[in-house]
């Protein structure tokens, strides 16, 4: 008797069911049904025998949105695999090629919901006027491209407004004769929200560019040998890069005319040559530079109409010069960096305005701490008459490390006519910054 | 030796024209905004009268860089790059210039440069975009 009210609530329950299972309801009840019958998982199998299909561009066009294409091993040659419109679900058995033989896109993809993954695509068409990619994506939301690997690239991942995206783990790689012969490894034009991650760009124009992109995150790439930038942002705001190895490229990163820019835990590395910097801050608001490595770039910082940016817990090591300052620069702080045996510390255009360094670390400092209170007791001049020199007159350089250098250079330490007056770290730290 | 002096006399000659030198590609920094130039489609050059070379990485770059020298702008010899034959440098003030959301340039104006009207129309091809001479992309853009 016990579960009588039970299955009194079960006999209401059910007479509430059948007035509400009307006719009409019914019938559109078991339409459901039958469609989720066909939606469900399909999954469409391509291979040169016994598949569903023979031919990538055959199955795509056949499928259905919802469907899974499992491609198996094998050398499949086709370009412009349009996928318009439609939700799939791509992978590829391991070692699946795709050869675009020098004809245009790999994957064209305009479509919501969209995942591509485990293939390598190669040889993609040079163009000067079309931007060829492996993979286009126009227009596309929540879409992952994943363990991709991009042989021969002109552009690797060209994602084109489009929103909520991942990209990881992919390996594209350029031939990378000439740098206007190539494209980007990973080019994202006015996108927002897409995770770039794990990936391996190399020998390509720029490793990553971010042009009109907002609210992106960057994060353990790695990025080398890249004709112009390891990774570039323009026009881009709101975006934040962390754990990247940028190595051996014609300039590390460039970030210019964007905003809020966050840029934790990077190493800038071996940016060597005229025109070349680990990093080029131009016309940047607000940004946020930390746990950042600058090792043995000719320019590791490269400041030009910067504002409002901090540099906390760096460390610059080995560099030409650490850091260059240009014009228009307004209340930038440098504290707790470490400058480790740079040829110059810091050069500068122009008066102080509003800049602050202090805390700082440098190993060039040869004052004292008689109250051993780990900041030293005379204030650190950074900026060497020298470096003042060099910036009028570059051929200048040839008397580096000379003995008259060093006597200029102690006469202006000790009544500074050239170089800013008050550029002075006024607590310069006696130890190492550690993090 | 002979090679030697050969370049000596070619720089000489170099220094003192108003030809503009050839861009490299990759290495070559833009004046205005710093980056290295590499599109052979968007290029821009000016040879001033006293023979001092600007380059730029786009058309735009120029255009906001000569914002307020009109001086220069008048006197200087102006070239961009013609679109239609990548790598190749046109007259800057007789050339038509097309705004194409569909063509993006380096520095976001999507502004390419051509050597007449007809064939910026032909290479348009349709697509929605206005058109300017010298005069008024200068003014577009400034």
């Amino acid at each position: 008797m016990a579960d009588q009210p039970n299955t009194m609530i079960g006999k209401v329950f059910l007479t509430k069911l059948i007035d509400w299972m009307n006719p009409k309801t019914t019938i559109s009840f078991l339409l459901f049904l039958f469609s989720t019958c066909f939606v469900f998982a399909k999954t469409i199998t391509i291979c040169k025998t016994g598949c569903d299909f023979n031919s990538i561009k055959t199955a795509v066009d056949s499928s259905k949105s919802g469907d899974s294409l499992f491609i198996k091993t094998g050398l499949y040659k086709e370009s412009n695999i349009v996928i318009y419109k439609k939700s799939l679900y791509i992978t590829g058995e391991k070692g699946t090629v795709i050869d675009t033989q020098n004809k245009g896109y790999g994957f064209s993809v305009e479509a919501t919901d969209i995942i591509i993954k485990n293939l390598t695509i190669k040889n993609i068409e040079v163009s000067y006027t079309k931007e060829y990619a492996a993979i286009l994506l126009f227009k596309s939301y929540d879409f992952v491209i994943e363990n991709i690997t991009v042989e021969r690239a002109f552009f690797g991942f060209l994602v084109q407004k489009s929103k909520d995206g991942i990209i990881k783990n992919n390996t594209i790689s350029g031939e990378g004769k000439a740098e206007a012969d190539s494209g980007n490894a990973i080019h994202l034009w006015h996108c927002e929200n897409v995770k770039v991650l794990n990936n391996d760009v190399r020998r390509m124009r720029d490793g990553i560019y971010l042009e009109f992109g907002n609210s992106s995150y960057i994060a353990n790439n790695y990025s080398t040998q890249n004709m112009r930038y390891g990774l570039h942002f323009m026009f881009s705001n709101d975006n934040a890069y962390e754990n990247n190895t940028f190595e051996a490229n014609g300039a590390g990163v460039a970030v210019m005319f964007s905003k809020r820019i966050k840029m934790f835990n990077n190493l800038f590395k071996k940016n060597w040559g005229t025109a070349s910097y680990g990093i080029l801050l131009k016309e940047i608001n607000d940004a946020e530079l930390q746990h950042n490595i600058f090792e043995d770039n000719t320019i590791g910082v490269n400041a030009d109409g910067t504002n409002r940016i901090t540099f906390t817990e760096n460390t610059f090591k080995n560099n030409g010069y650490a850091i260059k300052v240009h014009g228009a620069c307004y209340d930038n702080i440098y504290s707790k960096n470490n400058f480790l045996h740079n040829s110059f510390d810091l050069s500068y255009s122009g008066k102080l305005n509003s800049n602050k360094f202090e805390n700082n670390y440098w190993s060039n400092y040869t004052g004292y701490d008689l109250d051993k209170d780990g900041i030293g007791d005379v204030p650190y001049r950074p900026v060497k008459l020298f470096s003042y020199l060099v910036n009028r007159t570059p051929e200048s350089i040839v008397l580096l490390r000379s003995l008259f250098i060093d006597i200029i250079n102690f006469s202006e330490k000790v009544s500074p006519v050239f170089t800013p007056e008050n550029l002075i770290d006024n607590k310069p730290l006696m130890h190492k910054v550690t993090w | 030796m002979k090679r030697l002096s050969i370049l000596i006399i070619l720089c000489s000659f170099f220094s003192c024209s108003k030809t503009p030198q050839p861009i490299n590609y990759g290495t070559d920094m833009c004046h205005f905004c710093q980056m290295t130039i590499v599109t052979k489609t968007h290029a821009a050059q000016m040879v001033t009268t006293k023979g001092k070379q600007y380059k730029f990485d786009a058309i735009e770059c120029m255009i906001r860089f000569l914002e307020d020298k009109q001086d220069i702008m008048a006197s200087g010899n102006l070239f961009i790059a013609n679109y239609n034959q990548p790598g190749t440098m046109i007259d800057a003030k007789t050339a038509t210039y097309a705004i194409c959301e569909e063509i993006t340039s380096p520095m976001g104006a999507n502004l390419s440069g051509f050597k007449n009207t007809e064939t910026a129309k032909k290479i348009i091809n349709g697509r929605p975009a206005q058109y300017y001479d010298w005069e008024g992309i200068f003014n577009k853009i400034n």
